[in-house]
């Protein structure tokens, strides 16, 4: 009886037409991860169609030699802004929604591990981009390039406060990755279906689970870099401004020790729809999965080692250019091991020419093509001569566009069955990849040779020296045709949403997991899971006489989502405050007049710092009272954690208002500078877990069951209590002791 | 002294090392005989040569820095993973040193000796003491044994699985390349012994100036010795690991 009410009132909420509208209105506030991807893929799609206008105008201007279609600071906003918004707000937004709305249904799972820090995730990127637009509104928008390079950046340099926004912006969509980064490890461990072993991943999975861990390698150093550039800006600090004892080559190795990962970070989820496409559209299974999954481990390693590839100009030593162009050679050959076993599955398959598979065909060509000028470029010497030419913008457009682009123009006929229940048109499809495969080789094909003519890059216009005109005249008519090409697809996904024919569930006889539900799926992902023996479940179902080998055994760990996601989350703070660390001492090693750290109390801190170190015993004791149950107990523990925590930030501000009683404030030279960065991000870490005890003080105050359940979610705050603790070791060590060893 | 003199010349007879090197293989030989993997033996037993007798030697006891920086590479990392592979697979520990298998243990004895022997005053004392040159080499081999224990330990049941040993290299390769990167950044000498060497062979004017190493650059190859190649190490381990993963179990074996 119970039962049946309860089914009832669950009919009652599905299918009433009212109650249903109210949920198709709520896309706002929305956690579900089919959604989050869609309004993920809108929003990279909207900006797409802003940085392609950007784009249209840098190559109107380009077009014809001595133009003044655009002012000199007009067209450096244009090109600032197209190179920022591209990466950050078309090419991350709209791999991240495939990952989203894909990835969850090829593991079975019902959602991402934390749909409310899903949705957050997503609301930075729309949030990230108005703010950066708004500086056009603001004074001008960042017009220095999307690496922005010290000391140009700076405030004697570029006063306006366009470059503010840029560093905030990127900063929140900084946040939004992380905590993406965050979700789909946790997803991918903690929730896979029955039988989805790790082995058994499609690549796709794979592909983005390894990425993610590369995203919280490298974009929490960037979020150091723009901390250190807005303390610059905002706080009078000198980082990166060398006539205050600053260094701008040190914004450089911030800059691409995230900009290189962050190629691959783009890139190895456009591998991942790559490698999902090609199977099914060649009607075997992908050759060797387990090169293609090793060889995206080998990317992830490598890639945090071949940054220095950027800076050969510099002039950092020709030790250090020589290791640089070994390593960038080798990150050529796990790549080049994709591109093989692509290639190889295409051998002897029975390959239907599909929308989806032509794209995958293109991008095999014009990747290849980015591979080769990227490794030309792996050469110093050559380098020297190419560098900021056209040439290096053709290589990376061949990257981003010629492979990422690509790959997703590829995934989006591919997927959007799955999403919509309707097929997209294959004629318009076919005009949308000729229009783009045309334009695209017509506008950067010819760049290669205009780079190899001598054009730099980010000049507004330039003399009437024979070649160029005519050359760069055909680049830009390229552009119209992926304009076309773009317009055509826009139109396709429109009429197809709305009077497509229907897909029913597997259109395309896939072998993973996401075409064994209905298209679109309901809002819980699966009436019922199929096995899982293999890595192509699907295939096993539809050929019961010849199944795929069984891979590995059946047993499935699941860690819990809590625990992986807060390790997750404190292992990108690693880079952030390595980052920091590495910072201070990049400075303290080139020691300035003025104050240094003989000005610190060192005895002070150290009985300041034995509270912090107590406190996470404390906190310990406080735990284990919690799990035996015993309130007082508890309550007592984390009241002294929290004192004890509280006396140390006491110490800590005590110790800045006796700084700034002397005339030492952040401003004075390179040692405060570093100094009040490094301990004051250090301090606001403490500041945070303070409130977080303080909240769990409060819970367990109110009720003797209400914290019982928190048991899990209260482990986590330890976790992140005894990190901030064993970042104060260091700290401690390298801002304090470091200099009594001398 | 020319560089063609040198090389022929500048072997460093360490009877200890010769005398360790005969003594180990005959016990290795009585042991395990060929049970065990004499080849990887023999490897370990060059590669040690390499290191101590070789003119690397020469060069690293107060000569160049990115020597030193070698022969450490090789001691920590090559030599015990070799000797380990050698190991027949029913190889185990006695059971007073069970506890130093803790992987913990291994993590922080192979990052520690990285990290323990590059402050300035023990790494000067190694490159200019023989005695303290013989504590750093045992107990480089000793820690780098302890570190490898985990992912090569003769029984696959003593090994860490997979992804742990993956996890396991990756964060003791992070932590070994911000030392290099320190090193190669740091304009202050990190051996100062390096800067201005004692000639005792008469050598230094052909590695100033033939071979181009001044000692910023001698530092700078040294930090980014331990920076990049040392990474390679570690991301080549990592690629094996995968490869383990993904190798047929003993069911899918029987199965094909």
């Amino acid at each position: 009886m119970n039962a049946m009410t309860t089914m009832a009132q669950l009919r009652d909420v599905v299918l009433d037409p009212a109650k249903r509208r109210h949920y198709q209105l709520a896309w706002l506030s929305t956690v579900d991860h089919k959604r989050i991807g869609v309004l993920y893929m809108l929003t990279g799609l909207f900006f797409f169609i802003v940085g392609g206008i950007e784009a249209l105008f840098i190559r109107l201007q380009l077009a014809v030699p001595n133009n003044h279609l655009l002012a000199a600071d007009t067209f450096n906003q244009l090109f600032t802004m197209h190179g920022t918004t591209m990466i950050f707000l078309v090419a991350m937004p709209l791999l991240f929604g495939f990952v989203n709305y894909i990835l969850p249904l090829q593991i079975g799972a019902r959602d991402m591990a934390f749909p409310r820090l899903n949705a957050f995730g997503y609301w930075c990127q729309p949030f990230g981009g108005i703010l950066m637009h708004f500086s056009i509104l603001a004074g001008g928008a960042p017009a220095v390039g999307w690496f922005s390079y010290a000391p140009l950046s700076e405030t004697p340099y570029s006063s306006s406060p366009g470059i503010d926004y840029w560093a905030i912006a990127l900063f929140v969509l900084g946040l939004g990755t992380i905590s993406f980064a965050v979700n789909t490890i946790a997803t991918v461990i903690s929730c896979r279906a029955p039988g989805m072993t790790i082995r058994r991943l499609p690549l796709f999975t794979w592909m983005n689970f390894v990425n993610s861990f590369l995203i919280l390698i490298a974009l929490p150093v960037l979020n150091a870099g723009l901390a250190m550039i807005l303390i610059d800006r905002r706080l009078d600090g000198h980082f990166f401004l060398p006539f205050r004892g600053g260094s701008a080559v040190l914004w450089q190795h911030i800059f691409w020790a995230f900009g290189h990962p962050e190629v691959y970070i783009v890139a190895v989820p456009a591998f991942g729809m790559i490698a999902e496409m090609i199977p099914v559209f060649s009607r075997k299974p992908i050759f060797g999965y387990e090169a293609v999954a090793a060889s995206t481990v080998a990317i992830v390693v490598l890639s945090s080692l071949v940054w220095g590839h950027h800076m050969f100009t510099v002039g950092m030593g020709r030790a250090m250019d020589m290791f640089f162009i070994i390593t960038s050679m080798l990150i050529a050959i796990p790549t080049g091991v994709k591109v093989l076993n692509w290639s190889a599955t295409m051998v002897g398959g029975r390959i239907r020419f599909s929308v989806p598979m032509l794209f995958c065909i293109a991008f095999l060509v014009q990747f290849t093509c980015a591979g080769l000028t990227g490794i030309s470029h792996a050469s110093a010497a050559l380098d020297w001569q190419t560098k900021n030419s056209y040439f290096l913008v053709a290589h990376f457009h061949f990257v981003f566009v010629g492979a990422i682009i690509f790959a997703m123009l590829g995934a989006l006929p591919y997927w959007f069955p799955k999403m919509s229940g309707r097929m997209m048109s294959e004629s318009l499809g076919q005009w949308t990849f000729w229009l783009w495969v045309i334009g695209f080789n017509m506008t950067f094909i010819i760049q290669h040779v205009l780079g190899l003519y001598g054009m730099p890059r980010r000049i507004f216009t330039y003399p009437d020296i024979p070649g160029w005109g005519w050359m760069n005249m055909v680049s830009t008519i390229g552009v119209f045709f992926m304009g076309a090409g773009s317009l055509v697809m826009i139109w396709n996904l429109a009429q197809s949403f709305f009077r497509g024919k229907p897909a029913g569930d597997n259109p395309w006889d896939g072998w993973t997991l996401e075409w064994a539900t209905s298209s679109p799926p309901p809002h819980e992902n699966f009436l019922a899971l199929p096995p899982i023996h293999s890595r192509r479940p699907l295939w096993d179902i539809a050929n019961p006489d010849r199944p795929d080998p069984v891979v590995g055994d059946d047993q499935v760990v699941l860690p819990d989502h809590n625990k992986t996601g807060i390790l997750a989350f404190l292992f990108s703070e690693v880079g952030f405050f390595g980052t920091l660390i590495l910072a201070y001492l990049y400075f303290y090693a080139h020691p300035r007049p003025g104050p240094g750290p003989k000005e610190l109390d060192v005895a002070r801190t150290l009985v300041f710092s034995v509270c912090l170190f107590a406190s996470s015993f404390t906190f310990w004791r406080s735990e284990v009272a919690m799990h035996k149950q015993r309130r007082e107990s508890m309550l007592g523990w984390l009241a002294l954690t929290i004192a004890l925590g509280a006396v140390f930030l006491g110490g800590q501000a005590n110790e800045y208002w006796k700084l700034f009683y002397t005339g030492v404030d952040l401003s004075t030279n390179m040692f405060s500078t570093t100094f009040f960065t490094l301990t004051g991000f250090h301090g606001l870490h403490v500041l945070i877990g303070l409130i977080t005890l303080l909240l769990f003080l409060w819970m367990a105050w109110q009720g003797d069951s209400a914290y019982a359940k928190y048991d899990d979610a209260f482990k986590c705050v330890g976790y992140y209590w005894h990190f901030v603790d064993v970042v104060w070791v260091f700290v401690l060590f390298t801002v304090y002791l470091l200099p009594l060893l001398r | 002294m020319t560089t063609y003199q040198f090389f022929t010349t500048a072997w460093t007879w360490n009877w200890i090392a010769l005398s360790l090197v005969i003594l180990s293989s005959v016990s290795y030989w009585l042991a395990f005989g060929r049970r065990g993997s004499p080849l990887y033996f023999a490897g370990a037993i060059v590669v040690f040569l390499l290191a101590l007798v070789s003119p690397l030697s020469a060069l690293a006891s107060g000569y160049v820095f990115s020597a030193h920086m070698v022969q450490h590479i090789l001691l920590v990392l090559i030599v015990p993973a070799l000797l380990l592979l050698s190991l027949p697979r029913s190889f185990s520990l006695s059971s007073p040193f069970t506890h130093l298998t803790y992987p913990f243990v291994g993590w922080a004895a192979g990052v520690g000796a990285m990290w323990l022997w590059h402050a300035p005053a023990l790494c000067d004392a190694a490159a200019t003491s023989r005695s303290v040159s013989a504590i750093q080499t045992t107990s480089l081999l000793l820690m780098g044994s302890l570190f490898w224990w985990q992912v090569l330990a003769p029984r696959e049941e003593q090994r860490l699985s997979p992804p742990a040993a993956i996890i396991y290299l990756f964060t003791a390769c992070t932590a070994c390349s911000v030392l290099g990167i320190i090193l190669t950044f740091s304009p202050v000498s990190i051996c100062p012994v390096y800067q201005q060497p004692v000639d005792r062979l008469g050598i230094l004017s052909t590695i100033r100036g033939d071979w181009g190493l001044t000692s910023d650059r001698d530092q700078q190859i040294g930090g980014l010795l331990m920076w990049v190649p040392m990474c390679a190490i570690y991301a080549a381990a990592i690629l094996a690991q995968m490869a383990r993963w993904h190798s047929p179990t003993q069911q899918e074996r029987s199965n094909a």
